[in-house]
């Protein structure tokens, strides 16, 4: 009795979301497409089960690369409302498309200029009225009885939610860096996940030149370390900027004797420095925010305590960890 | 003039009061009418299961549904009338006959036909029998898949079902407006998919108790709505996620529970005879005039003395 019945329900629900393939049209597509569009967020909305379903399509938005969070509907009305803004797509969901709370937010946020999406089992209701576009998530029957508990409708909008979530991550050309950017704390992210100081050069191994020293001379540094860069230091070895290959190749172009030049005329004073407990996900977030391929560690005195360039946090093979490549995976050390 | 679209919710399978001498008991059905009419989305009059339906003849289904536009009206609530007869010929007279009831009295009740085609036609052919018979009526068709009242034809042979692509084929049909359902829950599956186009096109659970267990989203055709027509109509709602009675009081799923419970226990009582058993209950109101059946009279003195008792506990006795 118990297994007939699960089987039941596991095929009432496998048949709800089945369904649903016949159902993308171009509703889906011009949703997507006004995702893509949009310069502000996703924003889920939900009463009830609806709500916790939209919280995890949210999640998974996140996770793949589209900006979301969640309104709570009840909330949104009472001061919540200030965090949408008209370049955000509002994404509610409802089966019945009667909720009330949610036909009270609609038009509210709609007036601001936001865009509405609505996953509805009913496209006539008047929830689906206020929208842009309309994704029928319908079940034709509910696994659960005496509508105790929504199950096949929840579980058709929260597959509706995971195929608009690859549809948009497709659409994006979501990359392998991408996907650890946000996940560190999976095996794709794990190499992020861990503290700069762990990975970091320190010691002989950072590259670094006094002030005075020919361009030459901080080139043949560059190369010995192999860092694409190296630190300027001054009599007290304390950090006075970087050289890298783009300050070389900036100098060149302008052709005013780069030979004859000394590496304080050509350098990039006061190099962006981090602390070293960030985690390396951290440090890749912090060269991406300043577009720039190295970080330092300074001590108190401003002296160089460890380098890391950007090939270190992001390449296939192991950490370099003081000009030693380790191909070790992490977790195995 | 655009067809009417069949009601999602609750249809009550109404049963047909009859007098001692089986002639329609008009004062009965008004009260039993007054009763339910309040609590549901449509009526199913004449259905063989509950209606005496294959024991009216037609002049007994034209007064039925006479009787029944004339108490409604002017309200726009849809009447079912299932107008199956023994042959395709007889069929067409009924519907005739029927349909020349509805003019020219021009009311606003909607009426759709409700028809068990495998009672008298086979799946061969059947789209094209639909064709001519839509084109030639001003009211929609619901069809009846039921393989129970085909047992009943005892013809070898026989299929008891619609064939899944003759049904999709149905479906697309101008006119035809959905299916009241009984089978298993694989068929009910199939016939959805091949349905699943047509949005319009409503598949019922003919069958009460599978909507009690795993809810249809079009609704379904309950006999139970003669005797509880208020706990049929909340369920109906809470499985149909159309109330938001959950944020008035704050024990709504224990109440829901309890009302499904009610439902299920007053339907065990009822099943194994439910004509006589629900029109021993509705007679012992003072409802309707007599529990007379068309089918023969069981003694169901005990049956409707536990079904009184527990309709009391609900408030429906």
């Amino acid at each position: 009795m118990v297994i007939r019945q699960a089987r039941e329900v596991l095929r009432i629900e496998a048949e709800g979301i089945l369904d649903l393939i016949e159902r993308i049209d171009h509703e889906f597509v011009a949703a997507v497409d006004m995702i893509m569009r949009a310069k502000g967020r996703v924003i889920f909305t939900g009463m009830g089960k609806s709500g916790l379903v939209g919280r995890k399509i949210s999640a998974t938005f996140n996770s793949t690369g589209t900006s979301s969070l969640f309104l709570h509907p009840a909330e949104a009305i009472h001061g919540d409302l200030g965090m949408v803004t008209p370049e955000d797509v509002i994404l509610a969901i409802s089966n019945s498309g009667q909720t009330t709370e949610i036909n009270t937010l609609l038009p509210i946020l709609r007036d601001m200029g936001a865009k509405i999406i609505v996953f509805t089992g009913r496209i006539e209701s008047p929830m689906a009225h206020h929208a842009d576009v309309v994704i029928d998530v319908g079940v034709e029957r509910e696994a659960c009885p005496l509508g105790l508990a929504p199950t096949a409708s929840t579980t058709a909008a929260l597959a509706m939610g995971d195929a608009l979530a690859v549809a948009l991550l497709s659409r994006r050309r979501f990359s392998q860096k991408d996907f650890k950017k946000f996940h560190p704390g999976g095996n794709l992210g794990q190499r992020l996940s861990i503290k700069v100081k762990e990975v970091m050069l320190t010691g002989a191994h950072i590259p670094k030149v006094l002030i005075g020293t020919g361009i030459l001379a901080a080139v043949e540094e560059i190369n010995a370390k192999n860092m694409g860069a190296t630190l300027i230091i001054d009599s007290d070895e304390k950090v006075a900027g970087i050289l890298c290959d783009g300050d070389l190749r900036r100098a060149f172009l302008k052709g005013e004797g780069i030979y004859g030049m000394k590496v304080e005329e050509i350098m990039t004073p006061l190099p962006k420095t981090m602390s070293e407990d960030l985690t390396t996900g951290e440090a890749l977030a912090l060269m991406e925010l300043h577009q720039i391929t190295h970080l330092i560690s300074v001590d108190e005195n401003g002296r160089a305590k460890g380098m890391v360039h950007l090939h270190d946090l992001l390449g296939r093979e192991g950490f370099r960890t003081n000009g030693i490549t380790d191909c070790t995976e992490r977790s195995g050390r | 003039m655009a067809l009417p679209i069949a009601p999602r919710g609750l249809v009550a399978d109404l049963i047909t009061p009859l007098k001692a001498d089986r002639s329609i008991d008009e004062t009965g059905l008004e009260r039993l009418l007054k009763r339910v009419a309040p609590h549901v989305q449509a009526l199913l009059l004449a259905s063989p299961h509950t209606g005496e339906g294959t024991a009216l003849d037609p002049a007994q289904r034209r007064e039925l549904l006479e009787r029944t536009r004339a108490f409604l009206a002017p309200s726009p609530m849809p009447v079912m009338v299932w107008v199956t007869q023994d042959t395709r010929e007889e069929t067409h007279t009924t519907l005739r006959l029927l349909s020349q009831s509805l003019h020219p009295q021009g009311s606003s009740v909607p009426v759709f036909w409700v028809d068990t085609p495998l009672y008298y036609h086979s799946n061969r052919g059947l789209p094209d029998h639909y064709r001519v018979l839509c084109a030639a009526s001003k009211q929609p068709f619901i069809l009846h898949n039921d393989p129970q009242v085909m047992e009943a034809v005892a013809r070898p042979f026989k299929r008891r079902n619609i064939r899944t692509a003759i049904l999709k084929e149905l479906a697309t049909i101008e006119g035809m407006a959905g299916l009241l359902f009984s089978g298993t829950l694989e068929r009910a599956h199939h016939y959805r998919k091949a349905c699943r186009p047509e949005s319009r096109f409503r598949i019922y659970d003919g069958d009460e108790s599978h909507f009690l267990d795993h809810p249809s989203m079009s609704g379904t055709a309950s006999p139970g709505a003669n005797l509880a027509p208020r706990a049929w109509h909340t369920i109906t709602r809470s499985s149909l996620q159309l109330s938001d009675s959950e944020k008035v009081y704050p024990d709504h799923l224990q109440q829901i529970w309890e009302l499904g419970e009610y439902l299920r226990n007053l339907r065990d009582l009822y099943r194994p005879f439910p004509v006589p058993a629900i029109k021993g209950v509705l007679a012992h109101m003072d409802i309707i005039e007599t529990p007379t059946c068309t089918t023969p009279q069981k003694d169901m003195t005990q049956t409707v003395k536990k079904m009184r008792h527990l309709m009391g506990q609900f408030g429906d006795a």
